[in-house]
């Protein structure tokens, strides 16, 4: 009887994998940095040398102004920088079925001295009261949030409430 | 009568042989997602916040201007001066045509600086900007 010759077996042990895989794994948790990028979203208008001046109805424009204490001033009347939001909310809100040309402005004018804080509390209370009139008005045309609705439905609520900001250059040095 | 133990004929060991696979996969996972920090940010900074922001989807397209308590201005790796922006941004505009600039700007920065700023970008037709806040809860 030929006996079979017992091959030695060629094994890589792979026991500890699991270790190294994990502590590669632990330094990539580690090093990651989960940092999205979020902000308030503004366009510029274009630089031009010589701004011509067009007249707008004064129904159409909300004037915010903040001066270098952090006050409010919107059309004359000095409000508290929270209550913008609920001020100018019925006042975009009334313009939803006008044509474009008619929709609200907000122009936001600050002096040189406001703080840089003061201006984005501001803004984001403006933005605030845009973001809550596109909401209801999404829910009472189709019943879902602006963020849930699709493409097409979107830009139609766009449309509806679409969000101009000017935002004024300060004035020189008084 | 002979008792005997009731014992269970399956085996009691959990199978750890794709164990090694599943970290792989996890591992694998976070190495794509990781963006390792490109910049070193010079200036110390802290950004106001704010409630109604949005999140910016492509992050590719940013370009970020920071601007520190000292009303230093940095931009890439170095810090910058105001006469210099209008130039680096055109060209980064000329690389990257719908460029985002976000302002990470310094809380108690003057609002004259940052319109100085925001001026220096329109010249250089960067025209999409992002004032970078901290979400407010």
């Amino acid at each position: 009887m030929i006996k079979k010759k017992k091959l030695p077996t060629a094994d890589i042990p792979t026991s500890s994998m699991a270790d190294i895989a994990f502590l590669l794994l632990i330094f990539f948790l580690v090093a990651t940095v989960i940092d999205v990028d979020s902000g308030i979203g503004m366009t510029l208008p274009e630089f031009v040398e010589d701004v011509e001046t067009v007249e707008v109805p004064k129904d159409r424009m909300a004037a915010v102004l903040i001066n270098e204490n952090g006050d409010v001033l919107l059309d004359g009347q000095p409000i508290s920088l929270f209550q913008i939001t609920a001020t100018l909310k019925p006042r975009i809100q009334s313009k939803i079925d006008l044509p474009s040309n008619k929709k609200l402005i907000v122009s936001l004018k600050t002096d040189r001295k406001t703080v840089y804080n003061a201006y984005i509390q501001a803004l984001d209370q403006v933005k605030e009261a845009f973001f809550e009139v596109r909401d209801e008005y999404a829910n009472s045309k189709y019943g879902k949030k602006f963020d849930d609705l699709d493409e097409q439905e979107q830009s139609d609520v766009k449309a509806a409430v679409p969000i101009i900001i000017s935002i004024a250059e300060p004035e020189k040095i008084k | 009568m002979k008792f005997e133990k009731k014992r269970a004929s399956t085996k009691q060991e959990i199978p750890t042989a794709s164990m090694p696979d599943i970290i792989f996969m996890l591992l694998l996972f976070f190495m794509v997602t990781t963006t390792l920090r490109e910049t070193e940010v010079l200036v110390d900074y802290t950004l106001p916040e704010a409630k109604a922001i949005e999140k910016i989807e492509n992050k590719r397209l940013i370009s970020y201007i920071w601007v520190g308590k000292d009303e230093r201005i940095q931009i890439n790796d170095s810090i910058v001066k105001m006469n210099e922006i209008q130039n680096i941004m055109y060209a980064k505009r000329q690389a990257l045509p719908n460029v985002i600039v976000s302002l990470r700007v310094d809380k108690n920065t003057d609002m004259g600086y940052v319109t100085d700023i925001q001026q220096e970008l329109r010249k250089a037709y960067c025209l999409r900007i992002n004032y970078s806040a901290n979400i407010k809860i």
